[in-house]
């Protein structure tokens, strides 16, 4: 194992290296710093244009200055950005923080929703709503990024914003989204005529009601999930958690969520009062997620039994959820305060950068984290959208035939035949194993998307790593295009040990020998 | 019984949950920030407008510094001796700040003076220390080693030694200035004396400087601003090549910034605004200088500069409100964009500071070098002259400018800008009328058969291959070329070396198309692109008549005279056909109609220029 690791890591040293050597003399043929010199007008031209030479150091041989690079690299210092003179260093790290929060989000989103789709789809096979999720995932895979992105930008944020001028659904518009609702979920659930039209009426007339409750409550422009909401959506959380995890049947595990659903809703009152008088930073909220998860899973160890590993589990998922709630409830209440602000004045989804200009300076020491937050969220939304729906379509694909390979396996006969129950069928022993061959291609996906979300970038203009690579190109700085592309070769070279390395820890039949 | 179990905790969950709602958190109603009261005046009296490239220096008089994303944000921070008007380019005196005065021409002298209560924003005095300092540093006569040789591959100068003087920067007309200027006793006026005479006088120094006594400070640890200067004027008077040394690095490296510096001190301004917050890529924020006292006041309380670096991305920024001013790179797409959003926002297209061209080459043996014909001067004209007559220069505007910018129009002056002051006269006088718009096949053809020229002739066209308007202009002109009788090759290369072969391989191409930026209304501007061996002669046009013109201009202090000199500068260059011009760049625009009185220039500053003239209408 350890000459496997040592040995790939080696190879991927060697590697990097030979591509750095070849990824600087393409870098080099393919900027022109002297262009903006080229067509100047400049009394002093004949200075600056030996300035320049100098400064670049051009009238050295390009070999000769890759290995002066290559010294600085292995020393940490990447260099500087000439045309800023700034640190390549300081460059590198607020792009790929920028990067990242970009990146997380959608991949998280993408696999989640990508998967559970994929493996529904898989669930019914050559059905229609399987061929509509097809159609659908090889639509969204072809569309290019850029024009996503503006198609996003004219629906998601002009005409929406427009729309929460005045946010009223006509019943014709709500009658249509119903009906297309009803009829995804009747596909999606299958079974024999009279299910169907049962699935299709219920989930049509609950997007119904939930769409007139929106519309009666104004909720478009003051969003809240008060109790009520937190209860009916925190059951419904713990339901569903049960049901994938151990099963209703098992008693323990259901109380464990709902009693996780009413320890959150005992705490709500007391929790407003802590998020509005503690100053709430993001240290703040990730500790309170971890004790929302070790006191649901603590619950789970006060109903005891015998499995009661599977009741702290269905608890701290459910305790998770829960929480989560709250805190989109708490974030919720300053959305009115952040549409009503001068600088958003009504228009709240935002088409480019990664911030309102002047707004956090602009509002009181308490109100900063949620408004921060909230206006982090509706600059992030659309390019995680457009990110997302891309990886989207590829990870139905992946899902759904992994899992079709996996349910036609002799094990899974076998489980059948031994009388589990089909959830117990398809969730522990086929969707799971389903998850190996996924496993190894998200470390790549993700590495992919870091490095590859370039257009996404540059038209939503986040100052993300894309971004960097692309503004160094334009102006002829080579430092930060190698600083670029040696971040993201490592990183998929890392990708590929890791994602060796997982699927054997998942898979006992492979075997990582050197 | 199993439902009966879920129901009853169901029931006890929502009465639960009931109770619960009926009390309620703690109460924000009394937050002062939730009410907004305080926001409406502020969003009245503010503009966010886009720019595509962040700043990275406040020194815009350093090598490095000098750049437009940097010029137009001094030019809202700092006050100027003049500025130029956006439609006729003239320069406009601003006596509010200071005025510049020519007290002798021979020799000449030209007297600065700071009007009274110009301040820095921390409240020292703007005086003639910032000035001197700013000619010190320009002028390059204090650097005690060759500039190019101290610099290593990043850019730092490294190997300077303690005592050795390099200031990043070498300004030719600053350099003329030779001796110490002479200081008046209240420190606000200042004359130099010019080592011989220099037609662009006026725009040696326009005003902008940094603050000497913040470089006296850092260089020098001088703490109290008067002392400062005295020490910063003191260094540059005994050439004390010491302090010299320190004064020169901070000048050149601590104002660079790509975020806002934690000391104020090193981003103080003296004009209209001053600068709040600047959040790395993202935005800069400007908030109107409370002291300031001068004439360009600033008309809205807080500017914001957003860097959107992809246009459509501006337009639609602009359509939802993120800014309310933007003014991207002209492209047909930008103008359809633009005028589908109808009344929402007004729009005004116009023309940038470059235009295209065609150049001749005149030395390389090849058809238009006389060489060719055996020394026959006449011929080698005749055929130039038909090649220029044959370029369709109308449709290429029709073809690939309309659409971007619907007045473009050819241009015909090879030194004036359209649209500034004296471009009509130019015109008219220049000769360029013997090249109509539209181009003259007829007459080209007429001229080769004239000259007994065999044809078809092989003219090698180069241009910048990645270039794809240069590509269809290539091809607009090969086919209109070709019924004169031209064969026109494509001699382009791809933009890596495009550069190399356009400067140095003149043999390899016989015209070349591209384009040249203007940056100032300077008359001595473009001496560089038609002297004899000057640097930016590609063409290797050489003619003893221009040359003297060109002396002349040089050296020609009276602005009537200078405009005869360029007239005659021009009517040498058409009728030598030394080369053509085609089109001024477009440029476009676009504001909210709430935002009044935008007026952009085709020069630095651009879309800034004018802002004491804005209002946001309340409508």
């Amino acid at each position: 194992m350890l000459r496997f690791i040592s040995r790939r890591l080696g190879m991927g040293a060697l590697i990097l290296l030979i591509s750095s050597f070849l990824m600087y003399l393409l870098v080099n043929v393919s900027i022109r710093p002297m262009e903006d010199l080229e067509q100047s007008t400049a009394r002093n031209k004949e200075q600056l244009i030996a300035d320049r030479i100098e400064q670049l150091d051009l009238n050295t041989n390009v070999v000769i200055r890759y290995f002066k690079w290559l010294g600085n690299f292995f020393t940490g210092d990447f260099g500087v950005a000439w045309r800023s003179s700034q640190s390549v260093n300081d460059q590198l790290g607020s792009a790929m923080i920028s990067t990242l929060q970009l990146v997380s989000a959608a991949a998280v989103l993408a696999i989640f929703l990508g998967v559970a789709v994929g493996i529904i789809s898989a669930l019914r096979q050559y059905t229609t709503f399987d061929y509509l999720i097809t159609f659908l995932s090889f639509l969204l895979y072809s569309l290019p990024a850029f024009w996503v992105a503006v198609l996003l930008k004219r629906w998601g944020a002009l005409r929406f914003n427009d729309f929460l001028r005045d946010p009223a659904l006509t019943a014709l518009a709500i009658a249509g989204i119903s009906a297309a609702l009803g009829i995804v979920w009747m596909l999606a659930l299958g079974g024999a005529l009279k299910r169907r039209l049962i699935n299709f009426v219920g989930a049509g007339t609950v997007t119904a009601l939930v769409l007139f409750y929106l519309q009666a409550t104004n909720w478009w422009t003051s969003p809240k999930i008060d109790p009520v909401l937190i209860a009916v959506l925190g059951s419904g959380v713990a339901v569903a958690t049960t049901l994938l995890s151990t099963g209703l049947r098992n008693r323990r595990s259901l109380g464990t969520a709902f009693s996780a659903v009413a320890l959150g809703l005992a705490l709500y009152v007391p929790m407003q009062y802590l998020l509005y008088y503690v100053q709430m930073n993001w240290w703040i909220i990730t500790g309170l997620a971890l004790v929302a998860l070790a006191s649901g899973a603590g619950l789970g160890r006060l109903w005891g039994g015998p499995d009661w590993r599977q009741s702290a589990r269905t608890g701290a998922i459910t305790a998770f959820g829960v929480a989560a709630l709250i805190f989109l409830d708490q974030v919720m209440s300053y959305w009115g305060q952040y549409l009503a602000h001068p600088t958003i004045s009504n228009r709240p989804i935002a088409t480019v950068g990664d911030r309102t200009p002047n707004l956090v300076q602009s509002v009181q020491e308490a109100d900063k984290f949620w408004l921060g937050t909230i206006d982090q969220y509706t600059h992030l939304l659309l390019p995680t959208v457009a990110l997302m729906l891309i990886s989207f379509a590829s990870y139905t694909r992946y899902a759904r035939s992994s899992m079709l390979e996996v349910l036609n396996q002799d094990y899974i006969r076998t489980a059948r035949a031994k009388g589990l129950t089909e959830r117990t069928v398809i969730m522990r022993h086929g969707f799971r194993n389903s998850l190996i061959p996924l496993a190894t291609i998200v470390p790549l996906d993700i590495v992919a998307l870091f490095g590859g979300a370039i257009i996404t970038e540059q038209v939503f203009g986040r100052p993300g790593m894309g971004q960097m690579f692309i503004k160094s190109l334009h102006n002829a700085e080579i430092e930060p295009i190698m600083a670029y592309l040696m971040v993201t070769a490592l990183l998929a070279v890392l990708a590929n040990i890791i994602a060796d390395l997982i699927y054997a820890a998942l898979d006992p039949r492979i075997r990582v020998t050197a | 019984m199993k439902s009966n179990r879920f129901a009853a905790a169901t029931a006890l969950v929502a009465v639960g949950a009931l109770a619960l709602a009926a009390c309620s958190g703690p109460d924000r109603s009394a937050d002062p920030t939730t009410t907004g009261g305080t926001g409406e005046e502020t969003a009245n009296s503010s503009i966010t407008i886009a720019w595509d490239a962040p700043l990275n220096s406040l020194n815009t008089n350093s090598n490095n510094g000098s750049a437009t994303q940097n010029a137009i944000v001094q030019f809202l921070l700092d006050d100027l001796f003049y500025t130029y008007d956006s439609e006729t380019l003239e320069t406009i005196p601003n006596p509010g700040f200071g005025t510049i005065e020519k007290v002798s021409d021979s020799p000449l002298q030209v007297k600065y003076t700071y009007a009274d209560g110009v301040a820095w924003s921390d409240g020292t005095p703007v005086d003639v220390a910032d000035l001197v300092l700013d000619w010190a540093a320009t002028s390059g006569n204090f650097n005690t080693i060759d500039i190019e040789e101290a610099m290593d591959d990043e850019g730092n100068l490294v190997d300077v030694g303690a005592d050795q003087v390099a200031f990043n920067s070498a300004d030719p007309a600053a350099q003329l200035i030779e001796d110490f200027p002479e200081i008046s006793e209240d420190g606000k006026s200042v004359t130099f004396t010019y080592s011989k005479e220099f037609a662009d006088w006026q725009y040696t120094f326009d005003g902008h400087t940094v603050p000497a006594h913040i470089v006296g400070k850092r260089a020098l640890g001088v703490e109290d601003p008067a002392e400062a200067k005295t020490a910063v004027i003191e260094a540059i008077e005994n050439k004390d090549n010491a302090s010299l040394a320190k004064l020169a690095q901070v000048w050149n490296s601590d104002f660079n910034f790509t975020s806002l510096p934690s000391e104020p001190e090193l981003y103080l301004s003296n004009g209209a605004y001053i600068l709040t917050d600047y959040v790395e890529n993202q935005y800069l924020t400007l908030k109107a200088n409370p002291d300031y006292t001068g004439d360009h006041k600033a008309a809205i309380e807080n500017v914001t500069i957003r860097y959107i670096e992809d246009s459509q991305a501006q337009v639609t920024a602009l359509e939802n409100g993120e800014v309310d001013y933007i003014g991207p790179q002209a492209s047909a797409d930008v103008k359809v964009a633009l005028e589908a959003l109808g009344d929402q926002v007004e729009t005004h297209f116009g023309v940038e500071g470059t235009y295209e061209h065609v150049d001749l080459v005149f030395e390389n043996d090849g058809p238009f070098d006389p060489a060719s014909y055996d020394g026959d001067e006449e011929t080698a004209k005749a055929v130039r002259k038909a090649f220029l007559l044959s370029i369709p220069r109308q449709d290429i505007v029709d073809n690939l400018i309309i659409p971007s910018n619907p007045d473009a129009a050819v241009r015909n002056s090879q030194i004036l800008l359209p649209g500034s002051a004296d471009y009509d006269q130019m015109v008219a006088e220049n000769g360029s009328s013997e090249y109509p718009d539209t181009g003259d096949v007829d007459a080209a053809a007429a001229l080769l058969d004239e000259a007994g020229v065999e044809t078809p002739i092989d003219v090698r066209l180069a241009f910048n291959a990645d270039n794809p308007r240069r590509v269809s202009q290539f091809a607009l002109i090969q086919d209109a070329a070709q019924s004169a009788g031209f064969n026109v090759i494509d001699a382009s290369a791809p933009a890596a070396e495009w550069g190399t072969l356009l400067a140095t391989q003149q043999d390899q191409y016989d015209a070349s198309l591209f384009g040249w930026q203007s940056t100032s209304t300077a008359v001595t501007e473009s001496d560089a692109n038609f002297r004899t061996g000057a640097i930016n002669n590609f063409g290797k046009y050489s003619s003893d008549e221009v040359d003297r013109l060109l002396d002349d201009l040089q050296v020609e202090i009276d602005p009537a005279k200078q405009l005869e000199l360029q007239i005659a500068v021009e009517k040498e260059l058409w009728e030598d056909a030394f080369g053509i011009t085609i089109f001024q760049f477009p440029a476009v625009q676009a504001w909210k109609p709430t935002l009044q009185g935008v007026r952009a220039s085709t020069i630095s500053p651009t879309i800034f220029n004018e802002f004491w003239n804005w209002s946001i209408a309340t409508a």
